[in-house]
């Protein structure tokens, strides 16, 4: 009884930097958000704490417009990685751990430069007289990517998507090969096999590759910052604009508050289909 | 069959050009001798990475993003060693939820992060200095050192924990000389990872760095604001290599197998 009560003091002891990382980083930083956000500004005037920013972003046109863009924008962006995953991850999952491995890291290779080199990247091959769109002119006409609602598609596509991939691959190399042989041998076509085999199996993961992919999706700062026209402002564009160019703490505060209950009932919603998919 | 398996080539070779595409016309760019950007490629040079030479913002920048990306990196390494040697230890009450705070700021927006912080030394009427920074990009890059970790230890075997301790060894010793070597690829490579991801990060930093503890991304983006030119090329070339030797390294030399 003594060594085991000592064991779990133990354990304590080593989870103690991490808790105190996570409580001086997060927990306590977040409190003091939620605090301000409840608070009156030079925009919004209520009498001591309440709602009354919130009820602000709601009620505005434009704030509204804020709001559903940002989550049109992150559950396009979500659905499209996801489709164009899925068949990466089934091809990975036919080869060899190394190979395979060694195509997740390669994938990552713009994640690991970072936003800025790649939105760069975009401007250059998107941008009008550019190289992937001055060819195409004469059939299609002047198209207008960079500065677009589509600008910003591409550029948070691009970026969930090896994260979408790595997840995605990670649950479909734990299928058994035995069990698409088996389905082979009882002669089902690879569509069946899909159908009726992978995709069920694969379920789980790729509600997680969603709920990783729209989290990642929805807190994009410098795709819509750079790829996106001024008037395609997301949430995360405005809680920097609260910050830098209006100095509104309280209601950067608000709308920092309110991207993070979106998400957590995205999530929530999304980590329930999970639990659901598994048990069926 | 052979036609199916062709098609998901096919396609896998697609989606690499799309991932990897931006990042090569930056690198083709940034030794284009053409002086309006962004423009058809003319002659190889290398007047751009010079140019870079005579901008000392960028240099002092780039210094104090490495000491960030060192410092947030070293501590959350050390915090994801030990909390992942708990966790995966025995069963720890609340090890799940314990497992699920430590990877949250994965769902946090790194801006909120950012701003929260801001917000809370506002409140106490702290000033913000490099261990603001350093805090912050530690707690964000966290669970990338906390998977890592739990996948080491994942394939750990703490039998050998005991086997040391019978012959002699303190807990201490046992972790020092049993638990670490081991452990030892997936902690560089948590660490390798985890740095490279602080040192790329803007959105952490744009709001809680002063004109002295300026990082490189957030005086790259001030300088974006006005203009782009191919000497913002040069220096995010220099940038890509620097991430490449970090994937490369960890693929060829810590054989860390991500999918698995």
């Amino acid at each position: 009884m003594a060594r085991l009560r000592s064991g779990a003091s133990v354990s304590a002891w080593l989870l103690a930097p991490a808790s105190l990382l996570l409580i001086a980083g997060i927990a306590v930083p977040l409190c003091a958000t939620i605090w301000l956000s409840l608070s009156p500004n030079v925009l919004v005037h209520f009498d001591g704490k309440g709602l009354g920013n919130f009820q602000y972003l709601f009620k505005s046109k434009y704030y509204y417009g804020v709001i559903i863009r940002s989550l049109r924008i992150a559950a396009e962006a979500t659905v499209i990685a996801l489709i164009v995953a899925y068949p990466v991850a089934l091809t990975l999952r036919r080869m060899a751990s190394r190979r395979a491995s060694a195509v997740g890291l390669a994938m990552m290779l713009p994640v690991l430069s970072g936003p800025l080199v790649v939105v760069l990247g975009w401007m250059i091959l998107l941008s009008d007289g550019g190289p992937l769109l001055a060819p195409l002119t004469p059939y299609i006409g002047r198209l207008r990517i960079v500065g677009s609602e589509t600008g910003i598609i591409v550029g948070i596509v691009h970026f969930i998507l090896p994260f979408t991939v790595i997840s995605l691959a990670s649950v479909l190399r734990l299928i058994p090969e035995n069990l698409v042989e088996a389905a082979r041998s009882l002669g089902a076509t690879p569509l069946e096999i899909f159908r009726r085999v992978l995709l069920p199996l694969s379920l789980p993961g790729l509600l997680s590759a969603a709920i990783i992919g729209f989290s990642l999706a929805a807190s994009s700062f410098i795709a819509p910052h750079y790829l996106g026209g001024p008037a395609d402002v997301t949430l995360t564009a405005l809680v920097a604009q609260f910050v830098l160019a209006t100095f509104n703490g309280e209601m950067a505060a608000a709308v920092a508050v309110l991207l993070l209950v979106l998400m957590a009932a995205i999530i929530f919603l999304l980590s329930i289909a999970a639990a659901r998919s598994v048990r069926t | 069959m052979k036609a199916l398996r062709g098609l998901g080539i096919g396609w896998l070779v697609l989606v690499l050009i799309f991932l990897l595409g931006p990042t090569l016309v930056v690198l083709v760019d940034s030794i284009n001798s053409a002086t309006s950007f962004p423009s058809p490629f003319e002659q190889a040079t290398l007047r751009w990475y010079r140019a870079l030479g005579e901008h000392e913002e960028f240099l002092d920048a780039a210094i104090n993003s490495v000491e960030i990306a060192l410092a947030s990196s070293a501590i959350a390494t050390l915090c994801a060693f030990l909390g992942g040697f708990a966790l995966s230890r025995r069963r720890v009450r609340f090890g799940h939820a314990i497992s699920t705070a430590m990877l949250s700021p994965l769902f946090i927006p790194e801006i909120v992060i950012g701003l929260a912080i801001l917000q809370v030394l506002g409140l106490v009427a702290l000033p913000l200095s490099m261990l603001t920074l350093i805090v912050a990009h530690a707690v964000f890059v966290l669970p990338m050192a906390l998977r890592l970790t739990l996948s080491g230890f994942s394939r750990f075997d703490f039998g050998l924990l005991d086997a040391a301790r019978s012959l002699g060894a303190n807990p201490a010793r046992a972790m020092l000389a049993v638990t670490l070597p081991i452990l030892r690829p997936s902690l560089i490579a948590g660490f390798t990872l985890s740095a490279v991801f602080s040192f790329v990060n803007l959105p952490l930093s744009m709001f809680l760095t002063t004109p002295r503890t300026a990082t490189l991304p957030v005086v790259v983006f001030a300088y974006m604001e006005s203009r782009i030119d191919p000497m913002i090329a040069a220096l995010a070339t220099l940038v890509v290599l620097i991430a490449a030797a970090a994937t490369i390294g960890v693929d060829r030399f810590l054989r860390i197998r991500i999918l698995d």
